[in-house]
């Protein structure tokens, strides 16, 4: 065994350790038992490497990250949920549901969110608006749905967003999602120091976009948002013009806590009628 | 409403019946023989607080955990417009990739009324019978309706119903884990036939518009794959149950004759006083319930809120011992039967002379090699 | 099942006890068994939840999982449990004697051998999944786990798997084996509950089985033996628990957390582990049968094996399905395994026997006449072939020519040569052809032929070793069944398995 000289990223490691471990099997299946022990050795070696090389890294941005943090303003009590909550729907710039609020919150900001306390959220926040309507910077509103403009179950949007941001057509969904993995994957990017959090939720949009699945350990931001890109491209156009007609009907049919909260049905049976 | 209705209510009492969903109607399936449950499901009547009331509590209860989750694996493979599911329908089906239309029906404008959900599923699911490829790929929570001996019942499963190249899909998202691509099965069996109560309403649903055999016979499992979170989809093929529930729905049909065979005062109205306690004593609830013949097997035990009660009914039978140790006795109904006709003290008749003779050479040999330890 | 134990059920039923299946116990009993009683958490896959374990019924260790969920402590929890029970397995891997292998050759085998109790079949499949869940994972990395956590996965699965093989008892689910052994008045479904089951075989002072088996279905006086736990315990205790644990802050909230919950759990599980011991003091008061030491032996060869492997070869985690050649070989084994076992059991056990007496692959009866002096001349040399004739009233259905062996003169081959039925109510008269156990001379030995009068069983079943088919080697798998298989290395997608 030798002892390499040089130390090597972390990225040519992993790579390394990719093809130690193809070797290994090989040298199993063949029967090479003594090759196959002095890869594994090698394997080993490899592997530590890896170690000590991502904790170089981080003790090289851990002093970046301690002057970040003493110029944050010194701890007090933490920011009140809807303050926490616009923090993250404004990062992922989409309508969104408490559980993708929370990964998003922990992953980049600090303090934690407690999921608990977005249920009532939205009743919260409309009885704010109508006692005492646009008195705060902002409100955390409901999604409308296009077909019948009604709060789209479980999704949080903020009221400074355009209504076209606000409402869900029905390929809404996955076009929210690809947008807000690109909001993700660019916050990413612009981080410091890697958080565990950040990459896991990273990963978890890398998985369920084709063409951004993550080779090694980690998922990357650029692969992801340009698979991301590449996605909304398909469904994009269609999208926006759900959107914007429903936009414009709820402009023309709903006041405005109608069009920040939607209409919900008056009474039971009959035809459907918005009501204000 | 029809007298056979009519009867099923009184039976039940002044309380609304309870409501079938999908796994109660598959469990008509097991048990078909058995016209007490067969007449306590139809009239709707509820059979646990009966059993209790009758003096024998049911042994059934979920934990809390198994509930959270399950809750917890369905939001997840839902979450984002169905983002998991969505790659695992590309994956193994090769759904295109411009179809991922999310249509989410468990609420109707902020209201969970059933004829609502009803009938919006309805208007969507027939227009996406209808149309070409852009009206609509999935269908979170719609409500189905499915005739069950003369009643309608709504189901409102969790399943998600999905369109791909013209065709409907039942989608059923469980919890319980496949490890290594094997799943408990005796848990995958009971999810195939839910499914397969699904495939029937949604057929049912479009059948107004033709559009019946638009449902696939092929239902997608999602499970936890191994020991993470992870979901994978597998298929499963429910033709024979689709043809095992066909019929079991139809015999459900002869309720009204089976329900005019009682004398029309049976009743298992269990209306409680001020502090909850049912009025009626228990023991005129047992003799409500006995009057209705059973079919008790050791499997009610694991299916059937009333099994303690009609165990304790059947206790000096063979069946009671277990359908394979009732056949080794030569299919005779009493435990004392076969043992008066073992030892010789019971004369066999034509039907059980053959019985008898191996119940005697069998005790024989019992009582030899018994013998043969001292 | 057969009519036999159909009729022991209802006998059971009738007379309000269990009756015998078994005149003698089929398996060998350790003299330090290790009772494992695990509790799973509901609706996860394989979640742990608490334990108890021990090999002295006096000391019970209790392991809990305080937050099953989290990864971190299940996997403390399987540290935990590796540092009990394998220094309990390895601890029999030290004496060795030397056994003959055929050819004048001789192999090391460990004189001991570790025995596991655990309640029932389901629990069986916690561990088997347990250990599936442990053995690949890795030592080092980013989702490291203790050293111990692997060795102790391919324990469980290496048990679980010999726990597949008929006869073998190094891993042995109680339910199982008393149900082997006693009938109860109940179904089988319901002997399932281990409570119950011992209801029927040994009820508590005072009671009848009948109160005793129903008490026995209150989770209340007898928890559940598990994995499973009584949804009810579920909802009312143990979830406050747990909530009350997660909310602790301060060391000493966090200590009676703990404490509350390692008494809630204890509770749940001391009725099981005093059961244990009390059904493995009942089968150890039964006499062991005839064949019950050579299936210890092949117990004790596997383990030995086993040992072995992870000493000195590859140390590789079992695959996680079978290769093809490996599954068919397996099936064939085990089907072989299974008639030898009930071989073994009839010749051991009259009770057995009797199940192939009905069946007709054995009979009973009475020597009522004898030609102990017969030679057979029709070959060039005269062989001494003493002839019997007995008589039996059992349903027999073999024919001339069948080869058979007596229970009481199992050196000895015997070919029916002829079965005559008698009448209507007549026993039937079978000739049989006997050699080899009367010496070497022309002469039979005193003693050797059997006498009139006396009651013989002869059993059709064979109880030698038979050879094994022939399959391909591993790595020459057709294709047809998927190739060679590749060996099973941790994979990283093991190690970084994301739990709920």
């Amino acid at each position: 065994m030798y002892r390499r000289a040089v130390a090597s990223s972390p990225e040519a490691l992993e790579q390394r350790i990719d093809e130690l471990r193809a070797a290994i099997r090989h040298a199993a299946t063949a029967g090479d038992r003594a090759r196959a022990r002095e890869l594994r050795a090698q394997l080993r070696a490899a592997e530590s490497d890896w170690d000590s090389a991502v904790a170089a890294l981080e003790r090289q941005s851990a002093g970046a990250a301690a002057q970040q943090v003493s110029a944050a303003p010194a701890g007090g009590p933490l920011l009140p949920v809807r303050e926490q909550v616009h923090q993250a729907l404004t990062l992922v710039g989409v309508a969104a549901a408490p559980r993708l609020i929370v990964a998003v919150h922990d992953a980049f900001f600090s303090g934690p969110l407690i999921a608990a306390r977005l249920t009532s959220l939205r009743r919260d926040e409309e009885r704010s608006f109508r006692s005492a309507p646009y008195a705060r910077a902002y409100y955390l509103t409901a999604a409308l749905t296009a077909d019948l403009l009604a709060p789209a179950r479980g999704l949080l949007a903020v009221s400074t967003w355009p209504l076209e941001r606000r409402v869900i057509g029905p390929l809404s969904p996955r076009v929210d999602y690809l947008t807000a993995a690109i909001a993700v994957a660019s916050s990413v990017r612009r981080l410091p120091v890697t958080s565990a959090d950040a990459d896991r939720l990273l990963w978890r949009f890398a998985v369920n976009i084709p063409g951004a699945q993550p080779g090694g350990r980690r998922a990357d931001p650029e692969t992801v948002a340009r698979a991301a890109c590449a996605e909304l491209d398909v469904h994009a156009a269609q999208d926006q013009a759900h959107r914007q007609a429903a936009a414009a009907r709820a402009r023309a049919q709903l006041d405005d806590a109608g069009q920040l909260f939607g209409s919900r049905l008056q009474a039971a049976g009959g035809a459907m009628s918005a009501s204000s | 409403m029809s007298h056979t209705e009519a009867r099923l209510d009184q039976m039940r009492g002044a309380v609304p019946p309870r409501p079938h969903n999908a796994r109660t109607i598959a469990a008509l399936t097991s048990n078909p023989g058995c016209v007490r449950r067969a007449i306590l499901d139809a009239a709707g009547v509820d059979k646990p607080k009966l059993a209790a009331a009758a003096g024998f509590p049911a042994p059934f209860g979920q934990s809390r955990f198994a509930i959270t989750r399950g809750n917890a694996f369905e939001a997840q493979v839902k979450a984002n417009g169905c983002a998991e599911l969505l790659r695992l329908l590309r994956e193994q089906l090769g759904l295109p990739v411009p179809e991922v239309s999310y249509d989410d029906l468990e609420e109707v404008a902020a209201s969970r009324s059933l004829q609502l959900r009803h009938s919006r599923t309805r208007q969507l699911l027939t227009r996406a019978a209808g149309s070409g490829t852009d009206a609509g790929t999935l269908f979170d929570h719609p409500l189905l309706a499915l005739e069950v001996g003369g009643r309608l019942a709504y189901l409102e499963p969790d399943l998600i119903a999905f369109r791909l190249r013209g065709q409907f899909h039942v989608v059923e998202i469980k919890s319980f884990a496949a490890i290594d691509g094997q799943a408990d099965s005796g848990k995958v069996a009971a999810a195939a036939i839910q499914s397969a109560v699904y495939v029937l309403a949604l057929r049912q649903l479009l059948a107004d518009v033709g559009g019946a055999g638009l449902v696939a016979d092929e239902v997608f499992l999602i499970c936890p794959e191994n020991f993470s979170n992870q979901p994978m989809a597998a298929r499963l093929d429910v033709r024979k149950e689709l043809t095992v529930l066909r019929r079991q729905l139809s015999r459900l049909d002869f309720i009204a004759e089976l329900v005019e065979a009682f004398p029309p005062g049976i009743s298992f109205d269990l209306e409680a006083d001020d502090a909850g306690v049912p009025r009626r004593p228990a023991a005129e609830l047992a003799d409500a319930l006995a009057m209705l013949p059973a079919r008790y097997m050791p499997e009610c035990l694991a299916s059937c809120e009333v099994c303690r009660f009609c165990r304790n009914e059947a206790q000096a039978t063979t069946a009671a011992l277990g359908r394979t140790v009732r056949e080794d006795l030569g299919g005779v109904e009493y435990v004392d039967t076969a043992l008066g006709l073992a030892s010789g003290d019971l004369e066999p008749d034509l039907d059980t002379e053959d019985a008898a003779a191996i119940l005697q050479t069998a005790a024989r040999m019992r009582a030899e090699s018994l013998g043969a330890a001292g | 099942m057969s009519t036999l134990t159909a009729l022991a059920r209802a006998q059971a039923r009738a007379g309000g006890e269990a009756q015998p299946l078994a005149l003698v116990r089929h398996l060998h009993i350790a003299e330090r068994p290790l009772v494992f009683i695990p509790l799973a958490l509901a609706g996860e896959a394989n979640a742990p939840l608490a334990a108890m374990i021990g090999d002295e019924a006096d000391s019970p260790r209790l392991l809990v999982v305080n937050q099953p969920r989290n990864r971190d402590e299940r996997f403390a929890f399987a540290a935990e449990l590796a540092r009990v029970v394998v220094p309990y397995l390895e601890g029999f891997a030290t004496q060795a004697e030397d056994v003959a292998s055929g050819g004048g050759e001789t192999r090391p085998r460990f004189r001991y051998a570790p025995q596991v109790f655990m309640p029932s079949r389901a629990s069986i499949g916690f561990a088997r999944l347990l250990g599936r869940s442990t053995r690949f994972r890795r030592t080092d990395g980013e989702y490291a786990v203790d050293a111990a956590v692997p060795v102790l996965g391919r324990w469980l699965s290496f048990l679980a798997e010999r726990a597949e093989h008929p006869g073998s008892c190094l891993l042995v689910a109680a339910t199982e084996v008393l149900s082997l052994h006693w009938a109860s008045g109940q179904s089988g479904l319901e002997d399932l509950n281990l409570a119950a089951l011992m209801a029927w075989i040994e009820p508590p002072g005072g009671l009848t089985c009948l109160q005793a088996a129903a008490a026995a279905e209150d989770p209340l006086q007898w928890p559940p033996a598990g994995p499973a736990t009584d949804p009810g315990f579920d909802n009312e205790v143990l979830a406050p628990l747990i909530d009350a644990y997660g909310r602790a802050d301060g060391a000493a909230a966090l200590q009676r957390a703990e404490a509350a919950l390692a008494r809630a759990l204890s509770a749940q599980l001391l009725p099981t582990w005093g059961l244990m011991w009390r059904s493995i003091a009942l089968l150890r008061a039964l006499p062991a049968g005839g064949h019950v030491g050579k299936r210890w032996d092949e117990d004790r060869a596997a383990f030995t094996s086993y040992v072995s492997y992870l000493r000195d070869g590859d140390g590789l985690p079992q695959p996680r399905r079978d290769g093809a050649v490996a599954a068919a070989r397996r099936l064939s084994w085990l089907e072989r395994a299974q008639a030898s076992y009930a071989a073994q059991r009839a010749f051991d056990d009259p009770l057995a026997m009797a199940e192939f007496r009905m069946s007709g692959e054995a009979f009973a009866g009475r020597v009522v006449a004898a030609e102990p002096d017969r030679l057979d001349t029709s070959g060039r040399r005269r062989t001494l072939r003493p002839r019997i004739t007995v008589e039996t009233t059992d349903p027999l259905t073999v024919e001339t020519g069948t080869e058979l062996r007596a229970v009481t003169r199992l050196t000895q081959r015997a070919t029916i040569v002829s079965v005559e039925p008698g009448g209507p109510g007549e026993p039937i008269r079978v000739v049989i052809e006997l050699a080899g156990g009367m010496g070497r001379s022309l002469v039979a030995e005193p003693g050797t032929v059997p006498e009139t009068g006396e009651w013989l069983c002869y059993c059709s079943l064979p109880l030698g070793y038979q050879p094994v088919t022939d399959f391909p080697a591993t790595n020459e798998t057709p294709w047809t069944h998927g190739g060679p298989p590749v060996p099973a290395l941790p994979a990283d997608e093991d190690a970084v398995e994301d739990w709920s």
